[in-house]
């Protein structure tokens, strides 16, 4: 450009304001393609450095119960230009009484520890990603492994992407009391899914997954608990996304439907508010999530060993009971500087055998309670 | 598509810079090809052979221009209107020694300039008469130019613009964060800019009576044409147009032309920046903001 500049001053392009005369601008936004679309699902450009550490406990009515505390961390590294590796870890220490009536953590066992890790690497060729991913968690007497695969496809305008996965488990189980002594399960899992932005507010995701599993699936720390060595499960999960441009806040919605070969339903609906308040960059969100399931079809009501028949699945697990749940939550988020940011989450979760809506709750057990605080620091480099 | 096409993009891996340049190009050449006037194969040329007969197929992108086109054509009160392109018949810029149609000449293709009787749908278009055309003059460069910018933008590249012939969009600043200075050409002295412009990643758009045009008996006749007169435009020499999309600082330009001495207001209305250089070369400008 060899032209002589008179006059030259500045002016900055704002983002389109909202006014009334801007009609050509917002019927040039339905034009295909002119803009980046929201859900542009192009390789991460940048770095996540997050460390966390969550402290629970449970209890029910005049005991406490058991405490957890979890230091991890995740990090994912874009590599190149089409590139992703990321990965993280847990590290999980726990103490306390075994309950009595209930054990909301998953696993076979009440462990001292818990150590977990897990690495995906993400290869983006033009409209396509594929990940692989492998994981492992391991506990005194529980070692987990597994490895997963993940092709995603973006539409041409990245306003749709398609997912499909398969992950495959192995658990070996090595109960400290001796009881089935190297058990095994082997698990594999499919999911298909579709998330569609439908508006540059809106945005959608449908994720239909399929399980089924082999192997030993009862507790050996529970007595006479016996149950199918074989289990199947489909999950539909949906969420929605609203962004309120004027209250500068989303409006998350998401629904999960489980339905079990061990006889049990669930329903969870969950509600948040991200709400963008005008300081300092801070949001609040409070978050609401309503869970009933009904019982497993071997699970029998207390006084245990009620209902036991030698040679038929049998259980006195109250996770398999039919009860509701709440759990109410809030979550203060702040940007730091450089790029960090804070967060502190605290959950509050209720289980009550009165709150299953679908049918009546599993009568004999307690109300059970537990809470979770969470402080969350990352950085985006 | 006249005049000089450029993409350029800084502060990025020169092979990740080249395969989105690549890509960007290429639907450029796809817009291109899918609506020139001058490819007998083009969506536009088969749209104007069938003027008078049957309906032709046309897709979504195809559909969602013509909403634009409809939308610019209201915003302009009917001034601009893509059927006008029949003028060309009478006007040929090109002719030495140059010559002014009749009113004569000009009176059967005024007819032929309707777009309120242009039939469409979401799958298809008709001109209803013989001799109808349509082209996307205004509009379709415009849109190319956004398209590439999100191609680069999708593939990662956030430093750089895209130019073509002269509606340049930008996709970020430069990469030590200053804006990109861009000159607005004298439009009667193009090595001089008049003034200039600060884009980080909006878009700027120019419409002057010095693409094509011809000068006889002391006065200047361009080739952006009144449908309503079918005679050139005079009130200004050039309107050039900052808004956050190319196509709208594009179609604001030609209309703001159109409009003459209505064109500060249309253009206030329309939220853009911009600055016209009048019939006697005075400079227009309202305070930024």
């Amino acid at each position: 450009m060899a032209w002589a500049e008179v006059v030259v001053d500045v002016t900055r392009v704002e983002r389109p304001r909202e006014r009334r005369g801007d009609a050509l601008l917002l019927s040039a936004l339905a034009l295909p393609g002119v803009v980046p679309s929201v859900a542009a699902q192009s390789v991460p450009d940048k770095g996540i450095f997050e460390a966390q550490y969550l402290s629970y406990r449970d209890w029910q009515p005049g005991r406490n119960r058991m405490t957890v505390n979890a230091p991890a961390f995740y990090a994912l590294m874009p590599v190149g230009d089409t590139w992703v590796v990321e990965g993280g870890m847990v590290y999980d220490s726990m103490s306390g009484a075994s309950p009595l009536y209930f054990n909301v953590l998953s696993g076979a066992s009440i462990g001292d520890y818990r150590t977990a890790g897990d690495i995906k690497v993400t290869k983006y060729i033009g409209n396509q990603a594929v990940s692989v991913g492998t994981f492992v968690s391991s506990e005194q007497d529980f070692l987990s492994r597994g490895a997963s695969f993940n092709v995603q496809y973006f539409s041409d305008d990245r306003n749709r992407t398609w997912l499909l996965g398969v992950a495959g488990t192995n658990d070996r189980i090595n109960a400290t009391n001796g009881v089935a002594p190297n058990s095994r399960r082997n698990s594999i899992e499919f999911v298909a899914g579709i998330t569609q932005a439908l508006s540059p507010n809106d945005i959608v995701q449908s994720n239909l997954t399929y399980y089924t599993g082999h192997g030993y699936y009862s507790d050996p720390y529970k007595p006479l608990d016996t149950r199918p060595s074989q289990r199947q499960t489909w999950a539909w999960l949906t969420r929605y996304n609203h962004y309120f441009v004027e209250q500068d806040a989303t409006l998350k919605l998401g629904y999960r439907l489980l339905l079990d070969s061990f006889g049990s339903t669930s329903n969870a609906l969950d509600v948040a508010w991200v709400q963008g308040l005008p300081w300092y960059g801070i949001s609040v969100t409070p978050a609401l999530r309503f869970y009933t399931q009904t019982a497993a079809g071997f699970y029998k009501n207390p006084p245990f060993p009620t209902g036991y028949v030698d040679g038929d699945n049998y259980s006195a697990d109250t996770r398999l009971a039919s009860f509701g749940a709440i759990t109410a939550g809030v979550t203060v988020a702040a940007p730091l500087w450089d790029g960090w940011n804070v967060s502190l989450r605290a959950d509050y979760y209720r289980q009550d055998p009165d709150w299953q809506v679908f049918g009546t709750g599993s009568p004999g057990i307690q109300i059970f309670a537990a809470r979770w605080l969470q402080v969350n620091l990352s950085k985006n480099f | 598509m006249a005049g000089e096409h450029e993409i350029h993009v800084a502060g990025a891996d020169a092979d990740v810079a080249r395969t989105a340049a690549d890509a960007a190009i290429a639907d450029v050449a796809r817009i291109e090809a899918k609506y020139s006037r001058y490819r007998d194969d083009s969506v536009i040329s088969r749209v104007n052979a069938a003027a008078g007969h049957g309906a032709v197929d046309i897709d979504g992108e195809t559909h969602a221009l013509l909403r634009y086109a409809d939308q610019c054509h209201a915003q302009s009160d009917g001034l601009f209107d893509i059927t006008s392109g029949v003028l060309r018949r009478a006007w040929n810029f090109r002719l030495e020694p140059p010559r002014v149609p009749s009113s004569e000449e000009l009176a059967p293709l005024l007819d032929l300039i309707a777009w309120r009787d242009v039939e469409w749908s979401e799958r298809s278009l008709r001109l209803p008469r013989a001799g109808m055309e349509i082209d996307f003059g205004g509009i379709g460069k415009e849109y190319a130019a956004d398209r590439a910018a999100t191609i680069l933008m999708e593939r990662g590249v956030r430093h750089g613009f895209v130019n073509l012939g002269g509606d340049i969009r930008a996709l970020g600043p430069q990469p030590d964060g200053a804006p990109w200075r861009v000159g607005i050409r004298h439009p009667r002295a193009q090595e001089v800019a008049v003034a200039g412009f600060d884009l980080v990643d909006g878009a700027l758009a120019t419409s002057g009576d010095y693409e094509r045009y011809f000068d006889l008996e002391g006065r200047r006749y361009c080739h952006i044409l009144d449908p309503r007169s079918g005679m050139p435009v005079t009130h200004w020499q050039s309107v050039s147009v900052v808004a956050p999309l190319c196509v709208v600082a594009g179609s604001c330009a030609t209309i703001a032309m159109l409009r003459g001495a209505g064109a500060p207001a249309f253009l206030d209305a329309q939220g853009v920046a911009w600055l016209g250089v009048a019939a006697d070369g005075t400079i227009y400008r309202p305070p930024a903001g």
